[in-house]
């Protein structure tokens, strides 16, 4: 265990995040990076926007909650440790994105106000599930809950955001490249740790497959309703592409973002988030559960 | 990096972001952190110790962490109920910092020939220390901030600041480096105390009094850790340094005088 907590320490991470993928950005991307005009031309682009920003606020915000509470119940210096980084990480993911509500003309004074009318209520039902473990202390269901459940979906959905911005917001893009190398490290570390955990509290697995059930539920929940009230503003963008001759394609897991409607798209995402849910979890020894609905 | 902006143009609120924020942190420790693997210049070479010195060495060190893990668990478990959204991401800063600065000195203890750490803290750790994080945590529990802040970011760093100081002047090489470069963030993290308790203290004077009674339990714990870590570095008798003065110090000049 030592020497694999040693791959997750603060000198590396200091070496590879903030020396390394990080190092000449401001607020995750280049200096002097700007969103596209056409957001601050078209009202429904930017509302839809805005309301994905928040809810990636949200959940940044849940897990910097979670990965700064679980540092206490962590049974060793080096789980700790880790856990630091994943505190600052998750810090700067809750910066960066509020600073895009900045950035998209949300003003600092209605920050709060703007989170809650975009806030998707499903999310923060999905944080509470989690919220619930850290309070109590209970540190292996909290790292499945955070660093395999939460993680592994944050990590979908922005690697779909990352995918549908590549070509028109380098700027969205670039914040978002760094976001996902830093859940990659997270959902590396929570398989990592919690795999040898299990098998030493097997009492714990039901407990937790039952947690990831609830957790499937919520995130299915915030899907289709985010998805739902996405709808004006994707055939919005796909009108304006179409308009402009643009006739490039933003891939996602075989799926044309350009093209695809809501739907597809969320299929796309669940399906792809439920298959990841099932890989890492049986990688740590934990059976799959079908989501309980909200 | 941030584009520089002119601190002196920015509202009260939009500095506080900016000081708080990862991009200041980030432009704080770069300097001194690069090329410092674990706290210290790898071209640096150890000096030979004899048993005796090695041993106070590993002792200090085994108290440092205690303090460092305090610190580490205080921090994180403050960002739940920090005030606003620069306090979260300031703490987790110190949180990351304070996770570097136990890494750092449990290198440092494997550099010495510890093979257990864990092991050898628990059983080398300082009661009034023990008792100071026990304490500290419970301002944590209990969701209680002015004490919090004033518990961790005022008296444990200013306590750790002038332990590691007068320290950093005597020590071996490496070790010098190592606490050198904590003792910069500790002074962030004393400035974060200031400035928040400070802002609370013109709108509730009356907290005053309270912090003072907290410090004068506080205190007492302070002072006896003191005294045992002179001993362990076998500094002792005239030559010894005054830390009780360097930290009451400390702590008067963030504005809690005795």
């Amino acid at each position: 265990m030592t020497n694999f907590l040693s791959g997750y320490s603060i000198q590396k991470w200091l070496e590879s995040c903030p020396q390394g993928y990080l190092e000449d950005t401001v607020y995750g991307h280049e200096a002097g990076e700007k969103e596209p005009e056409t957001f601050f031309e078209n009202e429904v682009l930017r509302e839809g926007q805005i309301r994905s920003t928040c809810n990636l606020v949200l959940g940044e915000r849940a897990a910097l909650a979670a990965s700064s509470g679980l540092v206490n119940c962590a049974p060793d210096y080096l789980s700790k440790a880790f856990l630091a980084t994943q505190t600052l990480d998750e810090a700067r993911h809750v910066e960066i994105f509020t600073q895009r509500l900045f950035d998209l003309g949300v003003s600092p004074a209605n920050l709060e106000s703007t989170l809650n009318q975009f806030g998707n209520p499903h999310l923060v039902k999905f944080a509470e599930v989690l919220l619930e473990k850290v309070d109590k202390g209970d540190f292996v269901a909290g790292v499945v809950g955070q660093n395999i459940v939460l993680e592994g979906m944050a990590f979908s959905v922005f690697e779909l955001l990352h995918a549908g911005a590549e070509a028109d917001n380098p700027k969205f893009a670039h914040t978002l490249s760094g976001t996902i190398a830093d859940e990659r490290r997270h959902v590396g570390f929570g398989e990592n740790r919690i795999g040898s955990l299990i098998k030493e509290f097997p009492e714990k697995k039901a407990e937790c497959e039952r947690m990831q059930a609830e957790m499937s539920g919520h995130m299915l929940a915030t899907f289709a309703s985010a998805f739902k009230q996405g709808e004006a503003s994707n055939e919005e963008a796909q009108r304006i592409k179409k308009e402009a001759g643009d006739e490039s394609h933003a891939m996602y897991h075989g799926v044309d973002l350009s093209a695809a409607n809501t739907e597809e798209m969320e299929a796309v995402l669940a399906d792809t988030v439920l298959k990841e849910f099932k890989t890492r979890l049986g990688r740590i020894g934990l059976e799959y559960q079908s989501p309980i609905a909200a | 990096m941030a584009e520089w902006q002119d601190p002196h143009a920015l509202t009260e609120g939009e500095f506080l972001d900016e000081v708080h924020s990862f991009e200041f942190w980030f432009g704080a420790v770069e300097g001194y952190l690069h090329d410092r693997p674990y706290g210290y210049d790898p071209e640096t070479e150890d000096i030979e110790m004899d048993d005796r010195r090695k041993d106070g060495l590993i002792t200090t060190l085994c108290n440092y962490c205690v303090g460092e893990t305090a610190a580490l668990e205080a921090s994180s478990g403050m960002i739940g109920f920090a005030p606003d959204r620069a306090s979260q991401i300031f703490l987790s800063t110190q949180v990351a910092d304070e996770g570097r600065h136990l890494e750092v000195l449990l290198h440092r203890l494997t550099m010495l020939g510890v093979r257990d750490p864990k092991r050898e803290i628990e059983a080398r750790a300082n009661r009034s220390l023990l008792r100071f994080k026990e304490r500290l945590l419970e301002f944590v529990d209990g969701h209680d901030w002015e004490a919090a802040v004033f518990a961790q970011n005022v008296i444990l760093e200013c306590l750790e600041f002038t332990v590691f100081r007068n320290h950093a002047q005597n020590a071996d090489p490496i070790t010098k480096q190592i606490l050198q470069g904590i003792v910069i963030d500790e002074r962030r993290h004393m400035g974060f105390g200031e400035n928040d308790l400070g802002r609370r203290l013109i709108l509730a004077p009356h907290m005053h009094d309270r912090l003072d009674r907290i410090k004068r339990e506080l205190d007492s714990l302070v002072l006896t850790t003191f005294k045992q870590t002179l001993g362990e570095l076998g500094l002792e008798g005239d030559d010894a340094p005054d830390l009780a003065s360097d930290y009451l110090g400390a702590v008067a000049r963030l504005g809690f005088g005795t």
